[in-house]
């Protein structure tokens, strides 16, 4: 455990690895992030309650505390954003660990970059639910949430309500993922969450009005067999 | 039954003798009446032989001698007569009878053999113990004494342990356990008696294998033929055992031999990238300063890529664990094929780099149920082969899927050399590299394809080594059958 500075965003990487926390470390503090460590669940959610991070780094393999633990307990009395460090090949554990309220995850081994990008998204989104912007812009794409208008490189495109709900819905996550059983209850409302299919269809059309590749997208990513982020 | 049919043979005799007098003068109707008691006593036993002879005698008397029409006996001769009919049909009845047991004893020894000719060649032609069971269970049904009784076969796993029903005829007698023990324990090559049952042996000369317990009347004379069918069984069975030790023993050397292959092959895949690794970063640590940046950069890029190949042959092993051992469940989920190679591709992209990779899939192709992740795998297998074996320069990889008929097909086509027609089967082959002793360094240590396999062999599809079309090339081709929800079994 270091002892927390001041200033000015702060991050709490929760990690058992050493070798890890140090290079995430170095990384994030080169990018002007003050990082806090902590080796230990327990000590994580202690750190979390002293004075809160803008954003908490878990890996979910420590060795006191269930990962999924640590996210409970943490949300049941905060909305820090939590980006998970999770092993490959279980997709399960991901998807278990978004439902329960982790923002995004990052499979290891991962490379800083991939990292950095799931911590700027996390943060700015921070930012922006402040400012409460009703009008989205990345490159080509333009929504604007409360006129229900979409621009793809300038030119409107009309979309069904369905395909409006999901592109909101995108927009709303600010490029973090959202889990297919996520997207569903939402669009479709509860009692969906196995009609992956109706949610492939509507993905594929809005795609195509989009005039999105499905080979190489611009706005629509998969994130395959957890579910759909948008790109920022 | 018989003594009816001896009344007819005489009643016959009679009527012959009066319907057709000119042909039996006097002297042979005594002769026409004796080969009547003759064929009577060739059928029958002893008792209707001499039936018929007495009435012949009487018939005889009563019709054809003087006085006629009274049983009187006029002539000494007749008194003769009637005692030659007697003595003719004692002997030759008891020579016919005799005759008929024999012939019946033949044929039934005849049967006995040849019943025991087709136990011998079930025996021989049994390829496991529950056939070598069935043929004897047959066997002593034929042999069990008809008066009920009841029989069992047991077999013992080891010498130790008490034989465990396999086989029951008969009613539900009880067979104690301490008699059995007993039983088990005091056997050797004789039938031992405990109770109501007799144990026969199933027993070689190398050692016991179980017993055949029967109840009923102990015949002794059977005793000898069960002891030989008991024997005969007991060998198939001890046959059947050496057979499957045989085996056991060699699947495990050959197992032993695959696991040293693998182990030396994966130490070779997981050290080649780390001799990389640590090569460069020991150079960086210790040259750094020294480097321009440009060569830092490279010797970085150089770590980092390495590290993610030797990722990828840990993913490989961790896949070929789950395929080995059965633990592979399927999460099937609707999956648009378009996502699977975009991300397929997006995770090859150090290894994909300075070739062309053409995707063509038509629009209209049907979603696929599958486990999404592991489709994925197995097209990365496939591409990061045609990578490893296109020309460095200007090579170019086509995907290409078509829907035909209830399946989905997919192509990774590559400009390689080819696979020689001999081996595009045993490509799949778990060792196929490793068993060439390949040390080339594109060669991998040839789990790829077969991982390949294994993951959509679990979806009911299928992988094929298809020519490239130009003479040289390869096709691999991977078909997965359209399943769906509903039609999931």
């Amino acid at each position: 455990m270091t002892a927390p500075k001041t200033g000015a965003e702060t991050l709490l990487i929760v990690e058992d690895e050493a070798q890890i926390r140090k290079f995430v470390r170095i990384s994030l503090e080169a990018q002007g992030y003050r990082v806090w460590e902590a080796r230990l669940g327990e000590e994580g959610l202690s750190l979390c309650a002293a004075t809160p991070p803008h954003l908490v780094i878990l890996d979910l393999g420590l060795p006191d505390v269930d990962g999924l633990d640590f996210i409970r307990r943490l949300r049941a009395w905060s909305a820090i954003p939590i980006l998970v460090l999770s092993v490959r090949a279980s997709e399960t554990e991901k998807i278990q660990a978004l439902d329960a309220g982790a923002n995004d995850y990052v499979t290891k081994p991962f490379g800083i970059g991939e990292l950095m990008a799931r911590v700027r998204v996390l943060l700015r989104k921070e930012e922006r639910q402040a400012a409460a912007s009703a009008l989205f812009e990345s490159p080509g794409l333009r929504v604007d949430l409360g006129r229900r208008e979409v621009m793809v490189d300038g030119a409107p495109v009309s979309l069904s309500r369905k395909e409006f709900a999901l592109l909101a819905l995108l927009v709303a996550s600010q490029g973090q993922v959202l889990t297919h059983e996520q997207i569903l209850r939402e669009v479709w409302g509860s009692g969906h969450q196995e009609d992956t299919h109706y949610l492939r269809v509507l993905v594929g059309h809005l795609r195509q009005k989009l005039g999105d590749d499905p080979m190489h997208p611009r706005f629509i990513l998969t994130v395959q067999g957890i579910g759909y982020r948008l790109a920022v | 039954m018989p003594y009816l049919f001896a009344v007819m043979v005489v009643a016959v005799t009679v009527a012959l003798a009066f319907l057709l007098p000119w042909l039996f003068p006097h002297a042979s109707r005594s002769l026409l009446f004796l080969t009547g008691v003759l064929v009577v006593s060739a059928r029958a036993s002893l008792g209707p032989s001499l039936l018929a002879s007495f009435l012949s005698f009487l018939a005889f008397n009563f019709f054809f001698t003087e006085p006629y029409h009274t049983f009187k006996v006029a002539d000494d001769g007749d008194v003769t007569t009637l005692v030659f009919f007697l003595l003719v049909s004692a002997i030759s009845g008891n020579l016919a009878s005799r005759m008929r047991q024999e012939m019946a004893e033949r044929r039934a020894s005849l049967a006995r053999i040849s019943n025991l000719y087709d136990f011998s060649r079930r025996l021989a032609s049994a390829m496991g113990t529950e056939e070598v069971l069935d043929a004897l269970a047959d066997q002593l049904a034929l042999v069990r004494p008809e008066t009920g009784g009841t029989l069992r076969i047991l077999i013992a796993e080891g010498q130790e342990e008490p034989p465990k029903e396999r086989r029951k005829q008969g009613d539900d007698r009880l067979l104690a356990p301490e008699d059995l023990m007993a039983a088990w324990h005091q056997v050797e090559r004789n039938p031992v008696v405990r109770g109501d049952w007799v144990f026969h042996p199933l027993a070689t000369d190398r050692g016991r294998i179980g017993l055949v317990a029967m109840t009923g009347e102990p015949d002794p004379d059977r005793f000898e033929s069960l002891r030989s069918l008991c024997d005969q069984a007991a060998m198939a069975l001890d046959r059947i055992r050496l057979a499957a030790d045989l085996e056991q023993a060699k699947l495990i050397s050959e197992t032993e031999q695959l696991r040293s292959a693998l182990l030396s092959s994966v130490s070779h895949d997981l050290r080649t990238p780390l001799a990389s690794i640590i090569g460069s970063a020991t150079s960086l640590l210790e040259y750094g300063e020294a480097f321009s940046p440009g060569d830092r950069r490279e010797l970085l890029a150089t770590v980092a890529a390495e590290a993610q190949r030797l990722d990828r042959h840990i993913q490989n092993l961790l896949d070929m664990t789950r395929l080995g051992q059965g633990k592979l469940s399927l999460h099937r989920d609707w999956v648009d094929l378009h996502d699977i190679i975009a991300s397929a591709i997006a995770r090859l992209t150090d290894v994909l780099e300075g070739l062309r990779v053409e995707v063509q899939i038509p629009d209209d192709l049907p979603l696929l149920w599958v486990h999404g992740s592991l489709i994925e795998q197995a097209l990365i297998n496939l591409l990061d082969n045609a990578a490893r074996f296109s020309p460095p320069k200007q090579g170019q990889i086509g995907i290409q899927a078509e829907r035909a008929g209830d399946e989905v097909w997919i192509e990774v086509r590559d400009q390689g050399p080819g696979i020689p027609e001999s081996e595009r089967e045993t490509v799949f082959d778990m060792f196929y590299s490793v068993r060439r002793g390949d040390r080339d360094n594109r060669v991998g240590s040839g789990l790829g394809l077969a991982i390949c396999r294994g993951m959509i062999g679990a979806h009911g599809g299928q992988v094929l080594a298809l020519p490239g079309g130009l003479g040289w090339g390869t096709r691999m081709r991977l078909s997965l059958p359209l399943a769906s929800p509903e039609a999931k079994p």
